[in-house]
């Protein structure tokens, strides 16, 4: 099942053989931060749903691959641009996190937290194979040919692919940030998180937070799909699946419930692993992820950012 | 105002309200007072709708409460400060007292509100963009029944707010109270410690185990030796004396 | 026709090991590990490599399969066990792609193409080749398995039932293990599966890291919540059912792991106790609220 790994061809920044030493290695560090900046977007929306209701929605990497295949689906028919299809993929995967938290999720709220979590890989699975079925098994490219170009930053060549994507992920994430800490849905659905019996003394609806979380979460999920579905050029039904669950060692990494965590988890977890990949061996760079998981379950489990953090 | 007819209320087997029936009168200051585990907590959860009541009526100006979500309660003009303040600790204050307006639609009122509670609560003004977590346990107080005033209530119900408070600020926290009662918002007061509650009370119920084992004035309840012997710390001789 | 038929009993059995020991880790510890297939790679490359390059006789193959996941089980469970039991379940993930990444990556595993050429078990002389030979040798340590399983459940229960029938808070504090009771679980689930994989290794006779992955634990996974977490038979039904009913279904094979899916959720949410589950180990955490 793993037989799929990232490594897929990347647009990186091309890694000239003569240019090894500071250069490479910023050139690694920028693949690192692309790739991270997708691992941050998918870590947010698990930060935000453990947050709210203290569960691992196992099917985030699904929504990431949904967001993808619509947005490759739509800009497939010619009929669509580049923005609208992008939105149109986020608004996808939003909609089917939030029908994915009605089915697989709210009959199960009070259960132990074992059975939500088998649920979501239930649902996970399901998903997976009705993409198999809907779009067979082979990679997708992406329909539109993206100029890019090497464009010199402080000296150093970058790819503008790359800096869109890092820039747009970076906005999602700004916005994010803005939408949780200055609107009253934001602040509501942080009171949820925090105390959900007194928010609902305040009037808050939990359900409709939690619904809301699941809408937000999904949303950043899919147009990080859509980033990298550009990114490696290739969209097909198990993408998600890895990504989903380094994200969630990202997210385990900034200290799980905790927003600015998720992003600097989903960073540095990137770019440990394209550093890893380039020094150490590129045939284990999937395990980087999981390595930095257990250790630091093991060695700090609160993650790197201490407490809750919003 | 509000009503409670026979309730029963309880967490899954446990039964704790074993039928208690009280009301609230518009304008009114009316005290529960009860020792630990009497129920107290449990029957103003019940009536907020955090605890499902099992039986009897919960009536408050002429809605049937009993059916209705926690979240819904609010916006019939009825907020709780709960017990031990549940401030959103991370929040700021600023933020806090906004989540208290959150069923509200009028934003500008909500706005005018916020300044007005803030230019009587200097305190929260000056700590306005701190995290609540921050404040002190009289501060976090003040801001709980901010918080709850946010909601412009009808009835205000407070969980022991003078809870583990040192003795200025629990006098600070009564002379809110007190002002609030000038101002004729009515209350709920839920205390362990009946001294200061039953002078501000202008009606009191006794809470035991479940059961409501005395009404009566203030007055009364002050003179009552029962409530002298056990919740208002004065001595048995001094009572059969 | 009997060939393919004696094929899918062994295969049953080897199912049975897997979902058995798995169910022991949910129905002592409470806890889900999703790297469950990762032990019986484990035990199937350690077994095979040890035929393969040292011609070790197939008992001491089996016997070192199970140490060696075992080993893996107690080193990995030793400090996870403490851990949240959702993020366990992530640990265990992770811990079952790093083992089927270093399958794929090591020199002496053969790489994505594993392993080839693994002879069938010879005990004292006596080759297990001929497949009603191995089905009795499978059936003998599945039986062996659940045997062993069984008067674990046994003793575990004889303690816990007297505390549980007084009042439900008592079941919830019980569901509490003490982490090194968990820990021997755990490793004695590991070995179990390592087992397995030898049995499985010595069977199919070329093996490679696919047989091992995600896929497999949660299949395993599958077979313990059809029968019903804490249940025994439940594994052995759930093993049964989910090694045949896909065989029977070939036609619709590309609808299975879709079924799969729909099968957990569904189940889940109006079953949670499984098949046969809410009897024997009484899971009573399913119910439990909060």
């Amino acid at each position: 099942m793993v037989n799929r790994p990232a490594c897929l061809p990347a647009r990186e920044t091309d890694t000239q053989p003569g240019r090894l030493g500071f250069p490479m290695f910023v050139q690694q560090l920028i693949n690192g931060l692309t790739t991270g900046s997708a691992y941050a977007l998918i870590a947010l929306g698990y930060t935000m749903i453990y947050g709210i209701l203290g569960l691992i929605n196992f099917a985030q990497g699904e929504l990431y691959m949904c967001g993808a295949f619509v947005a490759v689906l739509l800009l497939a028919t010619g009929q669509v641009g580049l923005v609208g299809a992008f939105l149109a993929g986020m608004l996808a995967a939003a909609l089917l996190g939030v029908a994915l938290e009605r089915v697989a999720f709210r009959p199960l709220r009070g259960s132990h937290p074992l059975v939500p979590l088998l649920s979501a890989i239930g649902a996970s699975i399901f998903l997976q194979s009705l993409a198999l079925l809907l779009f067979g098994p082979s990679d997708r490219p992406f329909p539109v040919q993206l100029e890019f170009r090497t464009v010199e930053v402080a000296g150093l060549p970058v790819s503008s692919l790359q800096g869109l994507i890092l820039l747009t992920a970076l906005g999602f994430m700004a916005l994010l940030l803005v939408f949780v800490r200055y609107t009253r849905y934001g602040k509501a659905i942080i009171a949820c998180a925090l105390d959900r019996d007194t928010a609902r003394l305040m009037g808050i609806n939990v359900d409709r937070m939690v619904a809301l979380t699941f809408l937000v979460g999904s949303a950043l999920s899919g147009a990080a799909g859509i980033l990298m579905a550009m990114y490696y050029n290739a969209t097909y039904p198990r993408m998600g699946l890895l990504p989903g669950l380094k994200a969630f060692s990202a997210a385990i990494l900034g200290g799980v419930g905790n927003i600015p965590g998720a992003i600097v988890g989903g960073l540095l977890l990137g770019v440990a692993e394209s550093l890893g990949a380039a020094y150490l061996s590129s045939g284990y760079k999937d395990a980087v992820a999981f390595v930095i998981l257990i250790l630091v379950l093991l060695l700090r489990p609160q993650g790197i950012l201490r407490g809750k953090g919003h | 105002m509000l009503t409670l007819k026979s309730v029963q209320a309880g967490y899954g087997r446990l039964v704790v309200l074993k039928g208690v029936s009280l009301h609230v009168r518009a304008g009114e200051v009316v005290t529960l007072i009860g020792g630990n585990g009497a129920g107290k907590s449990t029957l103003l959860k019940a009536v907020c709708g955090l605890v499902p009541v099992r039986r009897g009526a919960v009536e408050f100006a002429g809605e049937d409460l009993t059916r209705l979500p926690a979240e819904r309660i609010v916006s019939l003009g009825l907020a709780l400060v709960p017990e031990g303040r549940r401030v959103f600790s991370s929040l700021s204050v600023a933020a806090n007292l906004e989540l208290g307006a959150f069923h509200r639609r009028d934003r500008q009122q909500v706005r005018r509100d916020l300044e007005e509670l803030m230019g009587r609560f200097p305190i929260l003004r000056e700590r306005a963009s701190q995290p609540a977590g921050t404040l002190s346990g009289g501060e976090q107080q003040i801001l709980a029944i901010a918080r709850a005033l946010m909601s412009r209530p009808r009835l205000l119900m407070l969980d022991e707010p003078s809870m583990g408070l040192a003795p200025k600020m629990l006098a600070q926290v009564y002379d809110i109270l007190a002002e609030l009662k000038r101002s004729g918002t009515t209350l709920l007061l839920v205390e362990q410690n009946a001294r200061a509650a039953l002078k501000l009370a202008d009606r009191g119920y006794v809470l035991e185990t479940g059961r409501i084992i005395l009404q009566g004035t203030a007055a009364e309840l002050q003179e009552d030796p029962e409530v002298q012997r056990a919740y208002l710390g004065k001595g048995y001789r001094e009572v059969w004396e | 026709m009997t060939a393919y038929i004696l094929h899918l009993a062994i295969l049953v059995g080897i199912h049975i090991i897997l979902a058995v020991s798995l169910n022991l880790i949910i129905g002592y510890a409470g806890q889900v590990s999703l790297g469950h297939a990762a032990f019986y790679g484990i035990g199937a490359y350690v077994s095979a490599l040890l035929a393969l390059h040292l011609a070790a006789p197939f008992l001491l193959c089996l016997a070192a399969a199970g140490l060696v996941a075992g080993v893996c089980g107690l080193g990995l469970g030793l400090p996870t066990l403490r851990l949240k039991e959702d993020y366990l379940a992530i640990v265990t993930l992770g811990f079952g792609v790093i083992v089927d990444i270093i399958l794929l990556n090591l020199g002496i595993t053969g790489g994505p193409d594993g392993l080839v050429g693994i002879p069938a078990p010879v005990i004292l002389g006596l080759s297990f080749r001929p497949q009603p030979r191995f089905l009795a040798l499978t059936a003998l340590l599945t039986l062996l398995v659940l045997a062993l399983a069984a008067a674990l459940v046994r003793s575990y229960h004889g303690r816990a039932l007297r505390a549980i029938r007084d009042h439900e808070v008592t079941a919830q504090v019980l569901g509490i293990n003490t982490p090194a009771y968990k820990v021997a679980v755990f490793t004695l689930a590991a070995a179990l599966a390592g087992l397995a994989g030898s049995l499985y290794a010595h069977y199919i006779t070329f093996i490679n890291p696919e047989s091992f992955g995600l896929h497999t634990s949660i299949l395993v996974l599958s077979m313990v919540i059809l029968g019903g977490m804490g249940s025994l038979m439940g594994s052995v039904v759930g093993a049964f059912l989910l090694t045949v009913l896909p065989e029977l279904f070939r036609q619709f094979k590309d609808y299975q792991d879709l079924a799969y899916g729909a099968l957990l959720v569904t189940l889940l949410i109006f079953r949670p106790q499984g098949l046969l589950g809410g009897g024997k180990l009484s899971l009573k955490f399913l119910r439990q609220g909060g």
